[in-house]
């Protein structure tokens, strides 16, 4: 991320030069907001402006790494259907729905809780879109529709992990990758 | 108080002598006992709080409620502290505002029942007045195993452990035994979470405030563009929950430890501990304000692991997070396994997660009625339990808002002060031809259920239990600066069983799960401490048998996982059963 530094010290002078008495006011130009104070706030913006950029690189980065868990846990759930570990496959198979569950809740529970602090702060990503009712409250990448999409299949693996058929679970993996094609893969 | 020193079968013939006595002499209209359930008016519930003496106002902040603490209220718990045979009262309350100063800070209240009906108040002599406290809620469990009941009381502000003397008086031991967890402490629940005998305790927390934020608050969030109203609890930091492992009476924090650190910081409001997997040991369920529900699956290794998400239980049905309030657990469906019912805000349906087993659930909320039937009300404690004995469980739920603002303007969700539900579950219903189903599987039975369910109040907390001992479960309410309300009841219910858990040991039996089969059917209770909203219920698993005179088969399966078997039990009476026999 770039760094902007707020000149501070120009901002500061500029602003006792507003506080001049009256009469030398009198002499002064017609009143304009101070260049230093206005560079000083386009740094700012910038700032604002790519902090968002990177909260939503950011998340994408969760998603994805959540994802490739998923995908490393599908594998071994299937090595371990092939080599008949029912146990192994139970575990794996487990895991892959609760990755996939945090893909639809855009973060595991300690990313729920930043989340919950940005929004204490009174920070929404998607203000907007949570105003259309496409997004949840704080919610940056994740929309209503893949949320549920991702849901349900994180519930139908949960239920898979009980005894787990390779069959089924390649198709319900199927559907997890066909969400993630339609609604996390492509950067908006 | 010598009579109440006996033990459970002591304490249990002592219930048959006062079943359905005490009352008589009040004069209510007591309708007789046994009367199968009719297809009309199943219900009548009358309350006799200020008849019996309960009479204890829930201080609750200022007028206006300018706070959510002002407005969240507090539970109460029926417990029987004397071990008397007869259910005895405990009330929690807060404090009363003016402004920014604190006005008074309300007492709880013990009202031990007397043999006649009534109640008086012991708090003074029992010495459990709440210390000074705003308390939240009350669990009663035996945490030392002394064989006498003891009392939490979470409070904002520092929990109270009563813990029973056995002689009428409590003290509170709550800093030596580690549990008074500074902060806005809310709905907890006993359990032995790593079956060791010994009752650890889950403690949820609310929002992260202080007094001083409380004192200064001012209405700022806008209603519907109308009124200004508290904020929150959207944008307030969350408090974390907390778990303590029992060790031999002393606790200790084991929150990480255990894999239950409270990562999101959700609002926590009610938890229930059952064994949601049957897997023979207890797992937790926590009901959060606006954050998803968190379901922590026991790992039989001291530890535990959050499934809500993928339990389907911490969001509705179409993946929102609720303003969840209060739980109740019960087999609403009778297919065997246990459903889960959270109730929510006003505008919002109380959510009945249809339990499929191995802790898996659906939203069952649309086809069972229930949805549609709260969504109006702004929804708090609650319970299902079979109040008119034909052998399904039935749905209560308190109702009141948070805003009062909102009656200037009646014309959108309704009022401040609210009336109850009472949801008939019709599983069993005499006048649905065998074979076929009804509409749905709950409908409002409120309006026919007696002058007891037409009480307008902001209320909050509830509990079940048959305080007078004839067989027809009462239900005790609590209501912002209100009396409490103590709904008897009056109804032509069938043929019911009680049973009383005698482990031996421990007073209140946590964790033991009772299954009854009787004319066909099997229904299966478990004895909590922490359900509903902030609450305690009557720790005697009731069964309604409709029409059936004999149970079949009583089936008690204690925490250790060993069983007591009892045949061919005759209906309509407390049964005692020991462990190991």
């Amino acid at each position: 991320m770039k760094s902007h530094r707020v000149p501070w010290t120009a901002m500061m002078a500029a602003a006792a030069t507003l506080a001049l008495p009256e009469a030398a006011r009198a002499q002064a130009p017609a009143p304009a907001t101070p260049r230093e104070m206005v560079a000083a706030y386009e740094a700012l913006a910038d700032t604002i402006l790519g902090a968002n950029k990177t909260e939503v690189k950011l998340v994408r980065a969760i998603l994805a790494a959540t994802y490739g868990h998923a995908q490393g846990e599908m594998a071994r759930a299937r090595q371990a259907l092939k080599a008949n570990d029912a146990a192994g496959a139970r575990a794996a198979v487990e895991n892959v729905a609760t990755a996939v569950g945090q893909i639809g809740t855009e973060g595991d529970n300690s990313v729920a809780g930043i989340r919950k602090r940005l929004l204490e702060g009174g920070h929404h990503a998607n203000a907007e879109g949570e105003r259309q009712g496409i997004f949840d409250d704080g919610y940056v990448v994740v929309t209503k529709t893949a949320k549920q999409a991702f849901l349900d299949s994180s519930k139908a693996l949960a239920m898979l992990a009980r005894e787990p058929k390779a069959e089924a679970l390649d198709a319900e993996w199927k559907k997890v990758e066909a969400a993630w094609a339609k609604h996390i893969a492509p950067a908006r | 108080m010598e009579e109440g020193r006996g033990r459970l079968g002591q304490a249990h013939r002592a219930r048959q002598v006062v079943a359905g006595a005490g009352l008589l002499a009040l004069a209510l209209t007591v309708a007789p006992a046994g009367k199968t359930a009719g297809p009309a008016a199943p219900f009548r519930f009358v309350d006799v709080a200020a008849r019996v003496g309960l009479t204890r106002v829930l201080e609750a902040g200022r007028p206006g409620k300018d706070h959510l603490l002002d407005s969240a209220g507090a539970g109460a718990a029926f417990l029987d502290f004397d071990k008397d045979g007869r259910l005895d009262v405990y009330l929690v309350n807060g404090w009363r505002l003016e402004g920014d100063r604190v006005a008074e800070r309300g007492r709880n209240a013990l009202y031990r029942q007397r043999a006649d009906g009534t109640f008086e108040d012991v708090t003074d002599r029992a010495g459990v007045a709440g210390e000074g406290e705003w308390g939240s809620g009350a669990f009663v469990a035996d945490y030392d195993n002394d064989g006498w009941p003891d009392i939490l009381v979470t409070a904002f502000g520092r929990n109270v452990l009563y813990r029973n003397l056995g002689d009428g008086r409590f003290e509170n031991v709550a800093a030596r035994a580690g549990l008074e967890s500074p902060g806005w402490n809310t709905g907890a629940a006993f359990f032995d979470a790593d079956g060791d005998g010994w009752l650890d305790l889950y403690v949820a927390q609310y929002v992260d405030c202080t007094l001083e934020s409380v004192l200064e608050a001012r209405r700022t969030l806008w209603w519907k563009g109308l009124e200004q109203v508290a904020f929150g609890p959207f944008g307030l930091k969350g408090a974390p929950d907390h778990f303590f492992r029992n060790e031999k009476g002393r606790f200790v924090e084991a929150t990480e430890a255990a894999g239950l650190k409270d990562l999101a910081l959700g609002f926590g409001f009610a938890v229930r501990a059952a064994d949601f997997d049957d897997d023979g040991r207890p797992d937790i369920y926590v009901a959060n304000d606006s954050d998803p529900n968190y379901l922590y699956r026991n790992e039989g290794n001291g530890r535990f692991k959050e499934i809500g998400v993928t339990s389907f239980s911490a969001f509705d049905g179409n993946g929102m997070a609720q303003a969840s309030m209060g739980l109740a657990y019960g087999d609403a469906d009778g297919d065997g396994i246990p459903d889960l019912f959270v109730t929510n805000f006003s505008e919002d349906f109380g959510t009945l997660y249809k339990g499929l087993g191995h802790a898996f659930f659906e939203d069952a909320s649309k086809t069972t009625g229930v949805g549609p039937l709260t969504f109006r009300p702004l929804k708090w404690g609650t319970a299902l339990a079979d109040f008119d004995n034909d052998g399904d469980l039935d749905l209560v739920v308190a109702n009141g808002h948070i805003y009062p603002q909102i009656d200037g303007h009646p014309e959108a969700i309704g009022t401040y002060r609210q009336k109850n539900l009472l949801l008939e579950n019709r599983l069993r219903r005499a006048d649905v031809p065998p074979g076929s189903k009804p509409e749905t599987l709950f409908r409002d039975a409120s309006a026919e259920a007696g002058p007891g369910f037409e009480l307008v109040r902001s209320h909050r907390g509830l509990a079940v239990g048959d305080f007078d001992n004839d067989g027809r479960l009462d239900i005790l309410i609590t209501a912002l600066d209100s009396p409490p309300e103590l709904l008897h009841n009056e109804g032509p219910a069938g043929s019911w069983l009680t049973v009383v858990c005698d482990p031996g040991g421990p007073a209140v039996p946590i964790g033991t799960r009772v299954t009854v089969t009787a004319g066909g059917r099997t229904m299966t209770q478990d004895v909590a401490a922490g359900d509903s909203y902030l609450s305690t219920h009557d720790p005697r698993p009731h069964f309604g048998l409709g029409g059936a005179e004999t149970a079949e088969e009583v089936v008690v399966r204690w925490p250790d996982g060993t069983r007591s078997v009892r045949k061919n039990v005759r209906a309509r009476q407390f049964v005692v059963v020991k462990k190991g026999s």
